[in-house]
């Protein structure tokens, strides 16, 4: 049996096991009053997958300077690092939204909450790319360094031409997946009133007094965003094994 | 090359690894560094090929004095070739590549020229059919021919190697030996770090014994091996060759 | 004898343990449905669960279920009721039934003591922001009323009240004796609007075509109004709010 076939049949056993579970509840189902709304739904899905990328970009970026941090030999420098991460992985998201917009950003008069909402998530996952990161430049033999160092090249060019294509190749498979859970944190963000998926699926559950009819489209459209992302992620391991 | 090194002392910490080690020797090709392990060859040979900085002391190769500071150090690395136990080609990178990158990055030739100027090595050491395949795919001897070529590509005045064939089975040592002895045939100036006594003998011009951090003995390859009165020198060479 | 005593046994075993009364509400809305220091639900809609529960003969189990899950808990039987200070309207209606209504409150209005709002005609003009709770009938107003104003939707009540503390929204729409006590609790920064401009019941939600139970809920709500338990109730939680709101002239009566 080919791989992909085997996928398909559990998939559809899954979704046969969910379909019957469904069908147990005593319920009356409405479907026509979520398609009504279909097009909350749709602006909902559009702002996850905005604040998702723009999440997904920053908190790779975070995450590189708080792993060059971690490596630092600077007291300071390295301090600053580990007190970041340490804080941001050992509390709650939900706690860094509230704290983050009722008090921090208003503090400094940040009002957006669109933005406040993308930092904080970029920040929280930022923690989580700077560990992984640091991890992937770990284990790295030294003699990597060494050989780059021998050769004569720059600093600058070991970590362009040497360390980072490695570091790459071997982070990537966790990368992709704090990239999956990034886009499901993002549904957090409605606690300040972001207007994201979740929330907008919950707001028609309310405004149609139904219950579990917005879960199966909120559901889907999670998967339409995470699916494509590990497969990518798949593709160029695939793409990058060292083995041509 | 003309080898003068004085006082040279280097510290890891708490740790003393040279001491005061001295060395004069001869205008020679070949340089040997041969003993115990922990003695302190490695960390002598980093400090000649330019990777480290030691505490005190100073290095001179033809009179010319080892420079102190990064980025001195680094024009001199570009000028001399190093080639460590294992991990030393990118595995990212063809084999190809891997030589190019040096030609490329830091001495400036065209990507053409680079291809040029390494098609004639490959053939010669018979490395051409791997060229396109990337580190995993090659053999532990062939990946060390690779880099011993990747050090030399770069015309450089000497190259530096540190147990080079430490880690490979008996097959693959013979292979990457075989090609040092043709370096040494074609005038290729070395320093090596080696526990193949058998070699040592046939390709050193000099031989120096580092234990304790200090140059216990040093002498030709002739002298030391047959002839040597420095009892831990005997002792060694006794335990190590058959 | 024998005979009379084999008959009440039989009688005993036949009759089955009496089934537990499950009763859904937020423990977040004080003094209605809250808990004590202890952890223990306490306010005025737990005495009247549990009035409710003696009354049919039942052990009370009390589900602390957030706001706008109650409605769906009802419907898939995890529930048997709710009394979590839910207000009867008609789009509710169509998904669950009503017991008699048993307090008669409204919407009321909390606004930012820097907003321009003066009253619910003030609240649907462009560049507005308002403040909902998920789920509840200010959110449905909002949503249904308000086309000009953005809503903004907070699943929590204290977040909903630092909006507009922090004036980051003009008002919140909630009802009127939690606006009346938020406003005490940040009287610089806010301004209550006390009158309804929406009055509003409250009633035991149930199950549609549970009619026995609704029933008895309702026969329970007549005996206890008329053995003064509400007026004990308003006495015991809302000594304070009944005055003010009294003095107001505000209607809060059950």
């Amino acid at each position: 049996m080919s791989r992909r076939l085997a996928h398909v049949l559990v998939s559809a056993a899954f979704a046969a096991l969910v379909a019957l579970a469904f069908s147990r509840v005593h319920y009356a189902w409405n479907w026509s009053a979520v398609w009504e709304y279909r097009d909350k739904f749709i602006q909902g899905w559009l702002t996850t997958v905005a604040l998702s990328l723009a999440a997904l970009v920053a908190s790779t970026v975070i995450g590189a300077a708080a792993a060059v941090c971690l490596q630092s030999r600077h007291v300071i420098v390295e301090a600053i690092g580990r007190v970041y991460v340490e804080l941001i992985r050992g509390t709650p998201l939900l706690v860094q939204l509230l704290i983050g917009f009722y008090v921090i950003a208003n503090a400094i008069g940040l009002e957006n909450r669109f933005v406040v909402g993308v930092l904080v998530l970029s920040l929280f996952s930022g923690a989580y790319m700077a560990e992984i990161f640091r991890g992937g430049l770990a284990a790295i033999p030294q003699t990597q360094r060494d050989s780059a160092r021998a050769i004569g090249l720059t600093p600058w060019q070991s970590l362009r031409l040497v360390i980072l294509p490695q570091a790459v190749r071997l982070v990537l498979p966790a990368v992709a997946g704090q990239l999956v859970s990034l886009v499901k944190d993002s549904s957090l963000l409605s606690v300040i009133a972001i207007s994201e998926f979740t929330l907008n699926a919950q707001e028609v559950n309310a405004m149609t007094y139904s219950t579990l009819e917005s879960f199966l489209p909120l559901a889907a459209g999670y998967l339409v965003l995470t699916l494509p992302l590990s497969a990518l992620s798949r593709w160029l391991e695939g793409r990058f094994r060292y083995e041509a | 090359m003309k080898l003068e090194i004085t006082g040279l002392t280097q510290r890891f910490g708490a740790t003393t690894v040279l001491d005061q080690l001295v060395l004069a020797t001869g205008d020679i090709q070949a340089l040997v560094l041969v003993g115990p392990s922990g003695g302190g060859k490695s960390t002598l040979l980093r400090i000649l090929a330019g990777l480290d900085v030691p505490v005190a002391g100073s290095v001179a190769f033809d009179g010319t004095i080892l420079p102190r500071n990064e980025e001195a150090l680094r024009l001199y690395r570009r000028s001399v070739g190093t080639v460590f136990q294992a991990y030393n080609l990118f595995p990212h990178l063809s084999a190809l590549d891997n030589l190019l990158l040096p030609l490329v990055h830091v001495h400036g030739l065209s990507r053409q020229a680079a291809i040029d100027r390494v098609r004639e090595p490959l053939e010669r050491f018979h490395l051409s059919p791997h060229a396109h395949k990337r580190p995993a795919e090659l053999s532990g001897g062939q990946k060390q021919r690779i880099a011993i070529l990747r050090a030399l590509v770069v015309q450089p005045r000497r190259i530096f190697l540190d147990e080079p064939t430490s880690a490979l089975d008996p097959e693959m040592t013979a292979e990457v030996l075989e090609m040092i002895g043709e370096l040494k045939a074609l005038g290729t100036q070395f320093v090596l770090v080696t526990h193949e006594m058998g070699f040592a003998r046939r390709a050193a011009d000099d031989v120096a014994f580092i234990g304790e951090g200090r140059v216990l003995a040093h002498g030709t390859a002739g002298f030391m091996f047959d002839h040597c009165p420095e009892p831990r020198v005997r002792g060694f060479f006794d335990r190590i060759v058959a | 004898m024998l005979a009379v005593v084999a008959c009440l046994a039989l009688a005993a075993a036949a009759a089955p343990a009496a089934e537990p009364l499950r009763v859904g509400m937020e423990l977040s809305y004080p003094p209605f449905e809250m808990t004590d220091p202890q952890g223990r639900p306490t306010g005025v809609s737990v005495r009247l669960a549990e009035a409710l529960a003696k009354h049919l003969g039942r052990p009370l189990v009390i589900e602390n279920i957030s706001f706008d899950g109650l409605i769906p808990a009802l419907k898939t039987g995890r529930i048997d009721c709710i009394i979590s200070s839910l207000t009867a309207t008609p789009e509710r209606s169509k998904s669950i039934a009503f017991s008699e209504p048993y307090l008669r409150t409204g919407l009321a209005i909390l606004v930012g003591s820097r907003s321009p709002v003066q009253s619910a005609a003030d609240l649907d003009v462009k560049g507005r922001v308002i403040a909902v709770k998920k789920g509840t009938t200010g959110h449905h107003y909002a949503t249904t009323a308000l086309k000009q104003a953005r809503t903004l939707v907070l699943d929590k009540e204290n977040t909903a009240v630092l909006e507009v503390v922090q004036g980051k929204a003009d008002a919140f729409i909630y009802d009127s004796l939690s606006i009346y006590q938020n406003h005490k609790r940040h009287p610089d920064t806010t301004r209550a609007i006390l009158a309804p401009f929406r009055e509003e019941t409250w009633a035991v939600g149930l199950r549609q075509g549970d009619e026995t139970l609704r029933g008895q809920v309702n026969d329970f709500l007549k005996a206890f109004h008329a053995a003064g338990g509400f007026e004990r109730l308003g006495d015991e939680f809302l000594p304070e709010e009944k005055r003010a709101f009294r003095e107001r002239g505000i209607p809060f009566y059950f």
